[in-house]
């Protein structure tokens, strides 16, 4: 991922609930009491890149500030709806960056089994994807739900799909080349 | 995005790679040999057939100077024949079909039928087989292999349609030859587009996924798509992978690769 990529910055910008372990001197500009302490036990959302800092001391083995959580995105009951049925979960509704988020997540949290459900379902709603970009009347008709659901990554999927079944159809001149541009 | 064109290639580049190929026209006039970059073409004698690449092929037979001859899988019967083998053999259910073999190789159907390869020699004498795209895969061969069955060449979809739109007077039925060629390409787009289940081997390390037999145009068409499923299926495995790495590093560490590591010692002593 790259520095300027404006995905991966969104991604770093989402709320990861946090349990504060320590008192903190002077931190509760966070909770929105400037020049307040901090209390142990305090649960708060921090972004992401927030959250990664101030729980490094987890894997230095050392005292840590604060405790990560799973966000809600990647919650137990929402893992449980993506085993039952992949293709009818919003996840847009869940995180614009599904699954940009749950890769940061996999590197901070050890879930094997987060793992394959989400292989699963990327794969399973990456067939659907395929589906609706080759089929453009799809899109105006019973694909709109999940159309609406998909997050950045699957987003761009479909627009690669689309664009080159659409490209390969100009070619052979069953689409007439319109002059709008992607 | 910094860069505006997207990865991979564009159709009109695939099918303009695809004017490379050999086609044989019948001449209906003379025409002296010509100097190209690429090497001499063959004088053109009215009666006696010619293999010329399909771009200057095409160029003829719009000028009404030749007639193309459509080469052995373009006929209907070959087409509805490849069609069959897509659709109804258990074999080929999830799989295309089979590619014309390469010289050198024994055919797919057939292993052991002993190779059917005729080397050529270069002007020194030196011994090659010729690969894609020199292969006369789309000239009309004189006489056909006994029990060769048809095949789809690399370039089957774009040397179809253009023949299709330059020359299809010179086609066996061209509007079965067109409704065929359709068929094929759906059936081939479903199979691509189930393949996605296999993908995640492809995101691991050492796994594969097999394309054989998948034409140049559809390579194009589901890049995108297949190598944006790849990479998700990477990312999200990402952690996974690494663990694997690990363990396969301590295994290494604690002696599972005894051979190796000495062969390694020795190595440095050298």
């Amino acid at each position: 991922m790259s520095y300027y990529d404006i995905d991966s910055i969104l991604t770093d910008g989402q709320k990861l609930p946090c349990t504060f372990e320590l008192e903190v001197p002077g931190l509760g500009i966070l909770e929105g009491n400037p020049g307040d302490n901090i209390k142990a036990g305090t649960r708060m959302d921090l972004p992401l890149w927030l959250g990664k800092m101030l729980s490094i001391g987890t894997r230095l083995g050392t005292s840590r500030l604060v405790n990560l959580d799973l966000p809600p995105a990647l919650s137990e009951r929402v893992l449980n709806a993506l085993k039952a049925d992949p293709r009818t979960v919003d996840l847009r509704a869940q995180a614009p960056h599904f699954y940009n988020l749950s890769e940061q997540i996999l590197e901070l949290f050890e879930e094997e089994e987060m793992v394959e459900i989400l292989e699963n379902t990327f794969k399973k709603r990456a067939a659907e994807i395929a589906d609706h970009a080759h089929n453009p009347k799809g899109v105006l008709g019973g694909g709109v739900e999940f159309l609406r659901g998909l997050d950045e990554t699957e987003r761009q999927l479909f627009r690669v799909a689309h664009d080159s079944a659409k490209e390969t159809r100009i070619w052979a001149g069953e689409a007439k080349k319109t002059g709008m541009t992607k | 995005m910094a860069f505006p064109l997207p990865r991979g290639i564009t159709p009109p580049e695939i099918s303009f790679l695809a004017e490379m190929e050999m086609v044989t026209i019948m001449p209906r006039q003379r025409l002296e040999s010509l100097e190209l970059l690429g090497g001499l073409v063959e004088p053109l004698l009215p009666p006696r057939r010619a293999t010329l690449p399909l771009w200057l092929a095409l160029l003829l037979k719009r000028q009404r100077r030749a007639n193309i001859l459509p080469p052995s899988w373009l006929h209907p019967e070959s087409l509805s024949l490849i069609l069959d083998i897509e659709t109804q053999h258990h074999d080929y259910q999830h799989a295309f079909s089979p590619p014309p073999p390469l010289p050198g190789q024994p055919s797919l159907r057939n292993l052991n039928a002993g190779t059917i390869a005729r080397p050529r020699f270069t002007p020194d004498g030196g011994r090659y087989f010729t690969a894609p795209p020199f292969l006369p895969q789309n000239t009309v061969q004189d006489h056909v292999l006994d029990g060769e069955p048809p095949a789809l060449p690399f370039h089957w979809l774009e040397v179809g349609t253009m023949l299709l739109d330059a020359a299809s007077d010179d086609l066996v039925d061209p509007d079965q030859v067109r409704r065929l060629l359709k068929e094929l390409r759906e059936v081939r787009t479903a199979k691509i587009r189930e393949g996605v289940d296999a993908l995640d081997a492809a995101a691991t390390g050492g796994g594969g996924v097999a394309l054989t037999g998948v034409g140049a145009m559809e390579v194009g068409e589901g890049r995108g798509f297949i190598s944006g499923v790849v990479d998700g299926l990477r990312k999200i495995g990402a952690s996974k992978e690494q663990a694997r790495r690990e363990q396969m590093a301590e295994e290494i560490a604690n002696g599972g690769y005894d051979g190796t590591q000495d062969d390694d010692d020795d190595d440095m002593e050298f």
